[in-house]
């Protein structure tokens, strides 16, 4: 199947709130909003090879930083939202040069611990965060003096930033940048033999997927008005990984639709709760034993050639 | 004039383990060179100090005058000088024309910056020039994982020269090679020297092929160098003879 008319038919949906015209529906679409360029954001790293759980941890800096920015310094909120995605992108490129020698399982843990710590500091740090309890009152978005107060107009924007995070990596795959990425993921050695800078592209992949997990996050502060630590915590970054499995990692539409189908699956399954992690742990099997390549390769949206 | 490439006191120690000591040699602008000694003899550890995957543990290897020594290996080929491997390494999915034209992509766009300062490549066209210089521009549609082993290791070749080196490294390029095969590469490699003026380092354990492919050859056994001279002081040499190929083996 091509892949433009699944863009498309994802293109459809994302007008179905809008005929529904329901809070409900509404809050449901702004998540996927949210979560669709966090899981893109998970795919930039797999796509060079490395499963980075720092993620959820660039989402809290991205969140934190723009809603402190703009509660305690008045900075005005699209200025915040930047800046925020910009606090997770230097602290990306601070610590990459470290994390990105270090491969496989162990890059999964030392990125896990330093989401960890990051959270922890969230927690602790109470006087700057709330803490637990929680950061209140964070003011409603407004760009260029328009207040954004119904909940459509934060879909609106939501839709906007989902798009452009999809357009740039879907180009980035598309360009010759992915097959450098592909050849990093296939045979580093090779890849380097010819010249390329392994670890320079390894910090570009992890700079751009902070900085697009960071503006999630400051979306989602101003979203919901409110942050506690626990959302950027293994919660999220489970959920992330079950976007691509499912999604299928091979391509950028791969986390999109397993975002969609996943951000949801809470609603659906309000009256049974208990089962959730039951269908997510029996959904993860039959995709990592029968469709290793998610829905992505189950409609044929990936090159042959580029299946691993 | 500058040697293309040095070597000097080169050693490098695993731990208690001397792989290679002191090993010295000059190579000259567009010289084949052999390294050859017996299995163990610390061939493949001194291919990969000069190539950049080990940092030498004592001495010093510089390519036209500059010090190389620890690089990483990507900036050894970016500064020219490129390799092959044992085995065969490609994208073994896609086409020949492929695999040669995303080497040359990652050759000159090899970085973040110099990805976006090398926008304009001439690729298909440099793809197909070395594709008609290896021979396998009949084959350019070819999936490479098709391809005979013997034409792997051709396009390795290839994909090697898209990083227009002036020095080639190449690791036991005969193994696993019939002997027409071994011919093909072996005149392959001359015209390398001949028409592209690249220097060229063999580590090898194919006899024929190094005695009649290279200007000098450098003997080790045990990490240690025993004599360099041409293919036939080499034969001639006694140390040599009982050192590494033992009293009763005859050169062919």
């Amino acid at each position: 199947m091509k892949s433009r008319y699944v863009i498309l038919a994802v293109a459809v949906l994302a007008v179905v709130p809008w005929i529904l015209d329901n809070r409900y529906f509404f809050h449901i679409a702004t998540m996927a909003t949210i979560m669709i360029p966090l899981a893109i954001s998970m795919n930039l790293m797999l796509k060079i090879g490395q499963l980075s759980l720092a993620q959820g941890a660039f989402m809290g800096l991205g969140g934190y930083g723009a809603a402190l920015l703009t509660m305690r310094l008045g900075v005005p909120p699209m200025v915040s939202l930047l800046t925020g995605g910009l606090i997770a992108a230097v602290v990306a490129a601070v610590f990459g040069p470290i994390f990105l020698r270090i491969k496989g399982t162990y890059f999964v843990l030392l990125t896990f611990s330093f989401g960890e710590i990051v959270n922890l500091i969230m927690q602790d740090w109470i006087s700057l965060t709330g803490g637990n309890s929680g950061l209140y009152g964070i003011p409603k978005f407004s760009i260029f003096g328009f207040r954004l107060t119904a909940i459509s107009h934060y879909y609106a924007m939501g839709l906007i930033f989902t798009a452009i995070s999809f357009g740039v990596l879907w180009a980035i795959e598309r360009s010759d940048i992915g097959a450098i990425f592909q050849s990093l993921n296939e045979n580093e050695m090779v890849t380097r033999s010819l010249g390329g800078n392994a670890i320079a592209w390894r910090i570009a992949a992890f700079v751009l997927s902070a900085l697009i997990a960071g503006i999630a996050g400051g979306f989602y502060a101003f979203y919901l008005g409110l942050l506690t630590p626990d959302a950027f915590g293994m919660r999220t970054l489970v959920d992330l990984i079950v976007m691509n499995t499912i999604g299928g990692p091979a391509s950028v539409i791969g986390p999109m639709l397993g975002a969609i189908l996943i951000v949801p699956l809470p609603e659906l399954l309000r009256e049974a709760r208990q089962y959730q992690l039951l269908i997510y742990g029996i959904s993860l099997g039959v995709f990592l034993m029968f469709f290793r390549q998610g829905l992505v390769g189950l409609l044929r949206l990936d090159k042959p050639g580029d299946r691993p | 004039m500058t040697p293309i490439l040095s070597v000097q006191g080169v050693g490098k120690r695993f731990g208690g383990l001397h792989a290679v000591s002191d090993v010295s040699f000059d190579m000259q602008h567009g010289e084949i060179f052999g390294v050859i000694g017996p299995n163990g003899a610390g061939k493949t550890t001194l291919f990969n100090v000069v190539a950049g995957y080990f940092k030498p543990t004592a001495g010093k290897v510089s390519f036209e005058g500059e010090d190389i020594s620890g690089l990483p290996s990507d900036e050894i080929a970016r500064r020219g000088i490129a390799r092959t491997f044992q085995a065969v390494y490609n994208y073994s999915k896609h086409t020949v024309e492929e695999n040669l034209r995303r080497s040359e992509v990652i050759a000159r766009r090899h970085g973040p910056v110099a990805y976006f300062k090398n926008r304009n490549l001439a690729a298909v066209a440099d793809s197909r020039r070395v594709a008609d210089f290896v021979g396998l521009s009949s084959l350019m549609n070819n999936v490479a994982g098709s391809l005979a082993y013997g034409q792997q290791k051709i396009l390795g070749i290839g994909m090697a020269m898209m990083v227009s080196p002036k020095l080639m490294l190449m690791d036991e390029p005969a193994a696993g090679l019939n002997s027409s095969e071994k011919m093909v590469i072996g005149r392959l490699i001359r015209k390398l020297r001949d028409e592209r003026g690249i220097g060229i380092l063999i580590v090898e354990h194919d006899m024929p092929l190094v005695m009649g492919l290279c200007d000098r050859i450098l003997v080790i056994n045990q990490g240690k160098p025993i004599t360099t001279g041409t293919p036939a002081e080499i034969k001639a040499d006694a140390r040599v003879i009982d050192a590494y190929l033992g009293q009763d083996y005859e050169f062919a």
